[in-house]
């Protein structure tokens, strides 16, 4: 039984790490054109982006990472998910209930009002499905990546057998 | 010398699925002269189709068709999970054929002995190694050592480990028949761009074609296997890459479509002389489903690891596989390292915040074990068909259940203890276990070898017992999990059985 939630984490992961790699170069205008949000206004579309931005620095915050990379990463999974009406609910779900829970903007709240407010839904299943979705975009972000020294592909450069494989100089002498 | 063999000539051994099992087997029956069709569901790709993306990968070669229960990152293309496989090679050691008499009966099990013994299998163990060029094995150079294997190194000597090793694993460390040395990529598990690393893709599958006696037919999609009404198999169907349903008639029918897809063609056979499934007279078939325990433990280092760099898995422990009850457990396992990216980083510590954050900007300095161990056979894991649900062929999808045998938590509680402190040894903090499958997933166990007809769906060679010309020729024989990586002993296996087939055929008994 244990592994099993695990292993359902994990799979999420790798299937929007995939779809991450994919689905990037759409816009938001992408967005209000879709069904699932045919009837959204562009201050509708706004507010959620703005929303969901500030959620997804919250979920994983780095300092050193500008605000547009966050935006980017929003605006990726709104592009991705226009036209999957299961996501954009969760996604509909999640301002609803954090706006909920301190009957008031949950967006103009102080930040430690607001991670208590995600802290007190993070159970809930679209909160499961935003943290993957900004999970596998967000640590696949070149700019994220750069900034972790993460370099990504390597073939291209010819591996790392001439560049760092066995450098590690801080482990105690052999004897 | 490729050849096209009709759909109506019953002289050929027709082998489902091109992987460890079926690629090996394909190969080494042609080797001996003997024509083979092997049919392969997904399609063929070279190695300018491997990229260092997992999530692109995962399109191109992942078996992404609907099935119900968790994860488990089996293939659909030409070369089977070999593509995503780490190349670690470890044999299985003596007592672990004897898993019913070494372990006793636990609680809940359905263990059994295999019907071989190591001896036995020791000189295919020894092919499958020269085969696979397994480093440091029949002098094979071995491995060059990776950061993250010398820091294993250096902390298994802090914790009194003697037995290890960055080697017996299945990726050149020089170029060797026809394939380049390994250039330390670092996506071993996402296909190996360069083909450092051992693969049917382009080893068996290539060298059966050079034969004359094999033909390769990829996109085909095995639905059933047929038989006459003595109970003989006869042949398959198979939708071709038109979607076209298509009978290849077979002298032999040999199943290796990795253990959920081996079990579902056999049961999607079940006919009126066979109700339950093909071969299934035992009532074991789908049952015993079996994956080790399995986990990774993530550690902060003092200093820069870079355990992107280089082979994914660089190197292994031995001390803890042996059989020791004093352990509080059956069996033993074994400690590998684990390199993985971000994602994958964040997703194992889970949470979200500044914790989870703090650990992803320590990601230089981030070093992984991976375990697997022993994980005893339960009735109660098993592999059925879905009762409504079916795939875009009309057939049933299949539904895995599985669940972690108390003796598998033991299992992982120490190898999680134990690597702890081989981490703490060398300075190492905020050290994170996780237990479940990852990026990968030993599937064994479903048709298993058995002595007695009555505790498996096969005999010592992978033969069916009810059916003498339906073979089983994957995991799925396992009569028991023992600790190490399973692909090895899946090779060793095929080779064996490719003998045993020939012997059997010039007997004029297939």
């Amino acid at each position: 039984m244990v592994g099993e939630k695990t292993t359902r984490r994990r799979f999420l992961v790798a299937a929007i790490a995939g779809s991450g790699s994919l689905a990037s170069g759409f816009g938001l205008s992408m967005i209000r054109a879709s069904s699932a949000w045919a009837q959204a206004t562009p201050d509708q579309t706004r507010d959620l982006a703005k929303t969901l931005g500030r959620m997804a620095r919250l979920l994983y915050p780095h300092d050193a990472i500008a605000d547009d990379v966050y935006a980017e990463v929003v605006d990726g999974i709104l592009s991705a998910v226009a036209n999957d009406a299961a996501m954009t609910g969760a996604l509909d779900a999640a301002v609803s209930a954090l706006n909920a829970v301190q009957a008031a903007n949950w967006f103009d709240l102080e930040e430690e009002q607001q991670i208590a407010a995600m802290t007190k839904v993070q159970g809930e299943a679209f909160f499961a499905a935003i943290q993957g979705q900004v999970m596998g975009r967000f640590y696949g972000h070149p700019k994220v990546r750069e900034f972790i020294k993460y370099p990504g592909s390597s073939v291209e450069f010819g591996g790392y057998v001439n560049r760092g494989f066995d450098d590690i100089d801080w482990l105690p002498e052999e004897a | 010398m490729r050849k096209d063999y009709a759909l109506d000539d019953k002289s050929v051994v027709v082998v489902v699925g091109s992987g460890a099992g079926g690629g090996t087997l394909s190969n080494e029956l042609a080797q001996k002269g003997i024509d083979v069709v092997c049919l392969e569901a997904g399609s063929r790709l070279t190695l300018s189709d491997v990229v260092n993306d997992p999530g692109i990968m995962n399109e191109k070669m992942g078996w992404n068709d609907p099935r119900e229960g968790a994860p488990i990152y089996i293939c659909k293309t030409v070369g089977g999970t070999t593509m995503r496989w780490s190349g670690i090679a470890p044999r299985f050691q003596e007592h672990e054929f004897r898993a019913l008499s070494a372990y006793g009966r636990l609680e809940n099990t359905t263990t059994i002995d295999w019907p071989i013994t190591l001896s036995e299998l020791a000189p295919y163990y020894d092919k499958a190694e020269y085969k696979m060029g397994v480093s440091g094995t029949h002098n094979i150079p071995v491995s060059a050592e990776t950061n993250e294997y010398k820091l294993l190194k250096a902390g298994a000597r802090k914790v009194g480990y003697k037995e290890y090793t960055s080697s017996r694993t299945a990726i050149n460390p020089v170029a060797r028949d026809g394939r380049p040395g390994c250039r330390q990529i670092g996506f071993c598990h996402s296909g190996c761009s360069i083909g450092a690393k051992w693969s049917t893709l382009y080893t068996e599958i290539p060298k059966a074609e050079g034969t004359g006696h094999f033909e390769l037919r990829t996109n085909a999609m095995v639905l059933k296997i047929n038989h006459d009404a003595a109970g003989k198999v006869t042949g398959v169907v198979y939708a071709d890459g038109s979607g076209a349903l298509q009978e290849q008639k077979a002298r032999a029918v040999c199943a290796a479509g990795n253990v959920i897809e081996t079990t579902r063609l056999l049961y999607n056979s079940s006919s009126s002389l066979y109700p339950n499934g093909l071969g299934n007279s035992s009532g074991h078939l789908g049952r015993n489903y079996m994956r080790h325990v399995t986990g990774s433990i993530l550690a902060i280092m003092p200093g820069a690891v870079n355990f992107h760099r280089g082979t994914r898995q660089s190197g292994l422990i031995y001390d803890e596989q042996y059989n020791r009850p004093e352990r509080g457990f059956a069996g033993g396992y074994l400690i590998e390292t684990l390199g993985t990216d971000p994602v994958s980083v964040a997703a194992v510590v889970g949470g979200w915040g500044r914790s989870t954050a703090e650990y992803l900007e320590n990601y230089t300095n981030l070093a992984g074990i991976w375990v697997t161990g022993e994980d005893p056979a339960q009735v109660s894991n098993h592999i059925t068909l879905h009762e409504t649900e079916r795939d875009h062929y009309g057939l049933p999808i299949p539904v895995v259940k599985y669940d972690f045998h108390p003796n598998s938590m033991a299992v992982f509680a120490h190898a999680s203890k134990q690597s702890e402190q081989l981490f703490a040894s060398l300075g190492g903090r905020r050290m994170l276990s996780t237990l479940g499958v990852g990026g990968g997933c030993h599937n064994m166990g479903v048709a298993r070898m058995s002595a007695d007809a009555k505790d498996g769906v096969t005999n010592r060679w992978g033969q069916a017992h009810d059916i003498p010309n339906l073979f089983v020729s994957d995991g799925s024989l396992f009569s028991s999990s023992a600790a190490a990586n399973p692909t090895l002993t899946i090779v060793a296996l095929a080779i064996r059985q490719a003998d045993h087939i020939a012997e059997r055929m010039k007997r004029r008994e297939l």
